[in-house]
């Protein structure tokens, strides 16, 4: 059993973690830069979330498992969860295949810097939108 | 097959000469994987036994060049080969790790390594052909910069075969006993940490060339064929593996960020709003021209770059790696990719070590910070953070030996005792040698690795780096497939000795390279080697191996002095950061080398203990550690 007791609970918290990265222009400016179509595959509990960048504004879509993706992520809830505090190390993580990426690689590199400022957002988002329950750090 | 070597000794110049012609298949390999130290210590014993103490740059002080089994082979990230000598800059045992052509040239040529002891009464290069071995002049090189020297030999030689050889040399560092001199191949393959090139300059030595037309056998080809297939499918589209393609070991400018690994303002910061100027993305905006390799790689991490106009102009060839960029960027706060780009052609064209010069330069830049030097001790270079111009002449100026530049090319070490007042304050030395670029507050197990190491602050001695960092996962080894317990110190002693076993065969000895072969779990590794030397060599043996030349490099390092209160890590790399993603953090050293200590079997002053080399199979290293 993970952190997240459902499914329908992971995809509210997360999916909203990612439409307040999306109205966040300094983060969203880079990630639409690189036009890619990212899906999340989360387990324990099972969500799809799909980030598409390919447009003048960054459209998050639960659940979408029809639209082609660049970028195929897959990983546990609970990783997804601590990663975004930054607190996973992402190397191991997708050495030891607990992350795993399909995609042009350089592509998924070049969004790491893009997205570092979101760690702070994360835990602030968490307490702000009476999530604090999750914020483990 | 009996293991047998030629020892040839060509006086000519006082210059003692050894060559050894490599084993038709692996069957010497036993023997071999510890040769490079076995051979300061068997091969070479009245210079140990007798005077220990001798000075790293006289005559006494032998230079031992080993290639691995694997070097020559056409198979990814085995192209590295290593040298050893006692390092002018730490004083202790010092070694460096080298990729490119030479390595798999010299095999072809008919030999494993070659030992040099001795010193010239003039300027001289070796010459290998295949048989012929010779000591010629090498007066009109003296004084040429590795670039021109590396041109120039290649040409001088040209015609003589259709081959044209490669080159091994020092440039004008080498020669001025800058301690932190290197040994360059092939202009951008370089041995740096230690000084190794000062060992060459003192014995008068400006390069090795060699031209190699034979080919090298492998025991089992079906077997090494069917691994190089299974091989494949895992290089194609590794994350790490393409990281390094795309970006080159740059890449990790961009995942080093977010765990807080990147040294900045001379370890005082882990983060820096001018960061992304000097990132990967920059560098391909700004001065990359191309892809390198090493032989028969097809990870192409190597960078080539240039900078066509301003002053920080310089022609295309290799480019900074990620511990150059570090050393000269973020540590010294130099957000000018062009002049870091520059300030990486002058290390490579005088022959200096990236890391060693980059850090000496940042410590200067504190000491210029805090009033310690003024403008009149710089030869009025304004040394402050950030100044691109001063970074790059003070770095051309510690090649040349001039002015300020004389006191840093002693180290770090030696310029805070002559500056004097708190400046050692500012130092990020273990055992005399800069660490490296990855802050062992983000992962404690890299500061134990800096403490321990034989030759001093390293970050390649073992792979503890990208098996903490996360890059490497060794699951056939109990105490190295455990969960990475991120900033904790708990059992990082086991998983650092574990680390030392495994990475003696590994990088030190196969010799894998711990970047493109980061991705080879240990099976893979033991199978290469053993389908290459028909050996049938299990992981346990080989960790066993390691572990003696693990003592054997230790023991060399304690003969030359080295004991318990030399490794500490420096005041710097222990401070806690108040934000980032290292906050709070730092590494418990107590616990973590109280517990080494007891599992290495070491006495309280840092030796290990007569029993424990004996079991091991070293009562010689013992009777010299214990002698009176």
């Amino acid at each position: 059993m993970g952190l997240f007791e459902s499914s329908e609970k992971f995809e509210e918290v997360l999916g909203g973690f990612f439409r307040l990265v999306a109205d966040t222009p300094s983060v969203a400016d880079k990630l639409l830069a690189s036009k890619l179509i990212i899906r999340f595959t989360y387990k324990d509990p099972d969500v799809v979330l799909l980030i598409d960048c390919s447009g003048d504004k960054l459209d998050i879509r639960p659940g979408d498992t029809e639209t082609k993706a660049d970028v195929e992520m897959s990983m546990s809830a609970d990783i997804a969860h601590k990663f975004w505090f930054g607190k996973v190390n992402l190397m191991a993580a997708l050495t030891r295949r607990q992350m795993v990426a399909k995609g042009p690689i350089p592509k998924i590199l070049k969004l790491l810097p893009a997205i570092k400022p979101t760690y702070a957002m994360y835990p602030k988002y968490l307490d702000e939108n009476g999530y604090g329950q999750y914020n483990i750090y | 097959m009996q293991f047998e070597w030629l020892c040839r000794k060509n006086t000519l110049h006082r210059f003692d000469l050894q060559h050894y012609p490599s084993e038709a298949s692996g069957s010497r390999f036993r023997q071999k994987v510890y040769r490079r130290s076995r051979l300061w210590h068997q091969d070479l014993p009245d210079l140990i036994k007798d005077k220990p103490e001798f000075d790293a740059l006289s005559a006494d002080n032998p230079f031992v060049l080993m290639t691995g089994p694997l070097t020559g082979m056409r198979i990814n990230a085995v192209a590295r080969w290593t040298v050893g000598s006692k390092s002018p800059l730490t004083g202790l045992w010092g070694e460096s790790n080298i990729g490119g052509y030479f390595g798999a040239e010299l095999k072809f040529a008919g030999y494993d390594g070659i030992v040099i002891t001795g010193k010239a009464d003039k300027p001289t290069y070796i010459y290998i052909e295949d048989d012929t071995v010779e000591l010629k002049d090498s007066h009109k090189y003296w004084g040429e910069d590795v670039y021109t020297v590396n041109d120039e030999i290649i040409s001088d030689h040209k015609g003589e075969s259709k081959r044209h050889g490669q080159v091994l040399t020092i440039g004008p560092a080498g020669e001025n006993l800058v301690r932190f001199a290197s040994i360059a191949s092939n202009k951008g393959h370089v041995a740096g940490r230690t000084g190794m090139g000062a060992v060459w300059g003192a014995k008068k030595l400006k390069a090795i060339f060699v031209r190699g037309t034979g080919k090298l056998e492998v025991a089992h080809p079906d077997r090494l064929d069917k691994l190089r297939a299974e091989l494949k499918e895992l290089y194609d589209g590794n994350i790490t593996i393409e990281g390094l393609r795309a970006f080159g070991t740059a890449s990790h400018m961009d995942v080093g960020i977010i765990s807080g690994d990147i040294p900045m303002k001379n370890w005082q910061q882990t983060d820096w709003e001018k960061f992304d100027e000097i990132g990967p993305i920059a560098y391909g905006e700004k001065i990359l021209t191309g892809n390198r390799t090493c032989y028969a790689c097809g990870v192409m991490c190597k960078r080539q770059a240039e900078v066509k106009e301003g002053p920080f102009k310089f022609d295309k060839g290799p480019g900074p790696e990620y511990e150059t960029i570090a050393a000269f960027g973020t540590m010294c706060l130099n957000s000018s990719l062009e002049s870091i780009g520059k300030a990486n052609d002058i290390c490579n064209r005088y022959g200096i070590d990236t890391i060693t010069c980059g850090s000496t330069i940042a410590f200067a830049i504190e000491c210029f910070e805090n009033g310690l030097i003024n403008e009149k001790d710089t030869d009025g270079l304004n040394l402050t953070w950030g100044n691109s111009e001063a970074i790059v002449a003070i770095a051309e100026k510690i090649g040349k030996r001039e002015g300020f530049g004389l006191i840093l090319s002693e180290g770090s070490a030696r310029a805070a005792e002559h500056i004097g007042g708190n400046a050692s304050d500012f130092l990020t030395t273990v055992k005399g040698l800069e660490a490296p670029m990855h802050d062992p507050r983000s992962a404690p197990g890299y500061g134990l690795a800096y403490a321990v190491t034989p030759r001093g602050a390293c970050h390649t001695a073992s792979p503890i780096y990208p098996i903490e960092g996360g890059g490497m996962y060794l699951p056939e080894i109990p105490e190295l497939a455990d969960e990475i317990t991120g900033m904790s110190s708990e059992g990082k002693a086991k998983l650092n000795i574990a680390c030392q076993d495994f990475g003696m065969f590994f990088s030190n000895c196969a010799v894998f390279c711990n970047l493109g072969a980061m991705i080879l779990n240990a099976t893979q590794a033991v199978d290469m080697v053993n389908h290459v030397t028909g050996f049938d060599y299990t992981i346990k043996e080989l960790m066993h191996l390691g572990r003696r030349i693990w003592y054997l490099k230790r023991g060399l390092s304690n003969l030359f002095g080295a004991r318990a209160n030399n490794e500490r890590l420096p005041a710097r790399l222990l401070t806690p950061m108040e934000t980032g993603p290292t906050q709070g953090s730092v590494p418990d050293m107590d616990l973590m080398l109280k517990e080494f200590y007891q599992l290495r079997g070491f006495n309280d002053d840092g030796v290990p203990k007569r029993e424990v080399l004996e079991e091991l199979g070293l009562s010689e290293l013992a009777s010299l550690l214990y002698q009176g």
